[in-house]
């Protein structure tokens, strides 16, 4: 019987295939009901991908059909270069689900939980349980039922991670925990990425997602609008100038100027947005002034996400 | 957790059918225990009642027999009252007994496939490299372990209270008897369990079940009444159960029975497997 170590996944699991989970059109409708949509998206091994959207935008739908709890009403999935539905006892044998609000039997203990779990997929012992509970001070030997939201989520962290999978499934993992905890959280994902583990991490929460992802896919109304590496998206968009001037300057300059939106004057100091690719037209336009005082701020991933929207608003 | 490695299972290995199943049976017992005890303490008091009852009203039964009316006598299989394994048999045996196996049984499935799909956790157990016909053979075999555990106990306080009062029920015909009856629940779990592979709430696969079994009894009870029904009897689970207490086990009857409900639970697993989880 072959082993691997929990620390690093062993060369032999890091096959050519560089793609861990790869979808082709994949859509859900449930009835006349919207699932989700054409949804085609690459995640590679080793990176931390993001998935973004709203409540109700799809994120959850397509992590079930990924698992294979629903089945696609057509387009595919493939995960480690295997089907999604025909394969998926191999599959699941390679990976860990955290969903949003951990549910179990309510009378079921922690450690009962994983020992289940550990049996069903063949692990000796209960794996990294000890280490997980002690990291996140969880409680293993309470009943499920007679827990707090936060500390329930614990131990589903605890049952997605024991095994140390070769790719995490997060969906809206840190629902519930503390910000001391969350932070825990944010180690763990960081040194299973370290470890070679591939994660696909849904979240609403942006800064989350800013902080702990090489790319984001963007979902709306079950589409995709949008996958990016993370860096490049808060790249590309625009910036948050805070310019002051030695003398008084007409906000009507500005204004007009294309690419320059919420243009608010104060005193000798104008603030405004610019996007990044009307920098350059801008810094010619305000060189006619004398400057005191220039800063450029990029936007949070938030407003980009709200830019985004509306843009595909307008498109469409 | 940096420091030694954990050493863990290669992850392509595959567990074992047997494994797994062994894993969710223990799981599914530690379940049921609780209502297994409270259950087969129940029924079992009140069948060592009854036995416990027999030697005082025996002469009394004869006479009351014999001004029944023919149709609810024929209906109810009662011919005649004067043995204590007759008279077991219409007391608890005929109604009581096998409705009582069949709910235990038929919750039993429903808690463990539908009721676990209801509170979000059949999720968690379909993340890891388990089949969902293993999850269903698991609540079968689960529920097929916690009848027969309701009937030992049945069965041993029936004992007691017939030694207690001097008029014990013959071991054969009991053993017969009960055997007759966890192949009758059986039958009715494979029916729970057909409903938990096509809908998704335990309340739902509970109805469903229960409705079977009702219209199941009616409809045996109308035939042994009618000569027009009486030839579709063979559609009631009832006409293969029959009086296995008084008048010993029908073997044919038993394997239909526990053959149907495993086949029925084999569908069950093949609807689960082509439908939706929902979380």
């Amino acid at each position: 019987m072959s082993t691997i170590a929990a620390d690093r996944i062993v060369a032999d699991h890091v096959d050519a295939a560089e793609s861990v989970i790869e979808t082709d059109r994949l859509t859900k409708r449930y009835g006349d009901a919207r699932g989700i949509e054409d949804v085609s998206l690459t995640v590679l091994r080793g990176e931390v991908f993001g998935f973004l959207g709203p409540n109700g935008a799809g994120k959850t739908t397509t992590i079930r059909t990924l698992l294979n709890l629903l089945h696609p009403t057509s387009g595919s999935a493939r995960l480690f270069g295997l089907d999604s539905r025909r394969d998926s006892l191999a599959i699941r044998a390679r990976l860990g689900n955290l969903p949003g609000e951990f549910a179990w039997d309510p009378r079921r203990t922690g450690r009962e939980v994983v020992s289940l779990l550990a049996a069903l997929r063949g692990v000796d012992g209960l794996g990294r349980t000890e280490a997980l509970a002690e990291r996140f001070h969880a409680d293993l030997d309470r009943p499920i039922g007679h827990l707090s939201r936060g500390n329930r989520q614990k131990i589903g962290i605890i049952q997605a991670f024991f095994h140390a999978p070769e790719l995490l499934i997060l969906d809206e993992p840190t629902g519930g925990l503390d910000p001391l905890m969350q932070e825990a959280f944010h180690e763990l994902v960081a040194q299973e990425r370290d470890r070679g583990a591939t994660v696909l991490l849904s979240s609403h929460d942006l800064e989350e997602v800013e902080r702990l992802c090489d790319r984001v896919a963007i979902i709306r109304d079950g589409r995709l609008v949008a996958v990016e590496h993370v860096a490049d998206l808060t790249a590309r968009r625009f910036r948050h100038a805070t310019v002051e001037f030695a003398g008084a300057v007409a906000p009507s300059e500005l204004r007009w100027l294309a690419g320059v939106r919420d243009v608010v004057v104060d005193g000798q100091r104008v603030r405004f947005g610019v996007e990044a690719t009307a920098l350059d037209s801008v810094v010619k336009a305000l060189a006619h002034h004398e400057i005191v005082d220039l800063e450029l701020a990029p936007p949070s991933l938030e407003e980009i996400f709200l830019a985004l929207y509306s843009d595909q608003e307008r498109s469409s | 957790m940096n420091g030694a490695a954990t050493v863990i299972r290669d992850t392509r290995t595959r567990t074992p059918f047997r494994t797994q199943l062994v894993a969710l049976v223990r799981r599914g017992l530690s379940d049921d225990r609780r209502g297994a005890l409270l259950w087969g303490t129940g029924l079992g008091i009140a069948s060592a009642f009854e036995v416990g009852l027999f030697p005082s009203i025996h002469d009394s039964l004869g006479t009351a027999v014999a001004g029944y009316p023919a149709g609810i006598k024929d209906a109810f299989g009662i011919t005649d009252l004067g043995t204590i394994e007759a008279y077991l048999n219409a007391e608890m045996f005929s109604i009581v007994l096998p409705f009582a196996l069949a709910y235990c049984a038929m919750r039993s499935v429903a808690n463990a496939i539908a009721g676990a799909e209801e509170q979000g956790y059949l999720d968690a157990l379909l993340a890891a490299p388990v089949a969902r016909r293993t999850i269903v053979a698991g609540a079968f075999a689960t529920a097929a372990i916690t009848a027969a555990v309701v009937l030992v106990i049945d069965g041993a306080l029936t004992t007691v209270g017939g030694v207690i009062a001097g008029d014990a029920v013959r071991a054969g015909n009991l053993a017969a008897g009960l055997a007759g009856v966890w192949a009758l629940a059986m039958f009715f779990a494979g029916c729970a369990t057909l409903a938990a592979g096509l809908v998704h709430r335990a309340g739902q696969v509970l109805g469903v079940a229960a409705a079977v079994l009702g219209a199941m009894y009616i409809f045996d009870l109308v035939g042994r009444l009618s000569d027009a029904v009486a030839p579709l009897r063979w559609v009631s689970a009832f006409r293969y159960y029959g009086a296995p207490l008084q008048s010993g086990l029908d073997v044919a009857g038993f394997i239909v029975l526990a053959a149907a409900g495993a086949l029925l639970a084999a569908a069950g697993a093949w609807c689960l497997e082509r439908r939706d989880v929902t979380g």
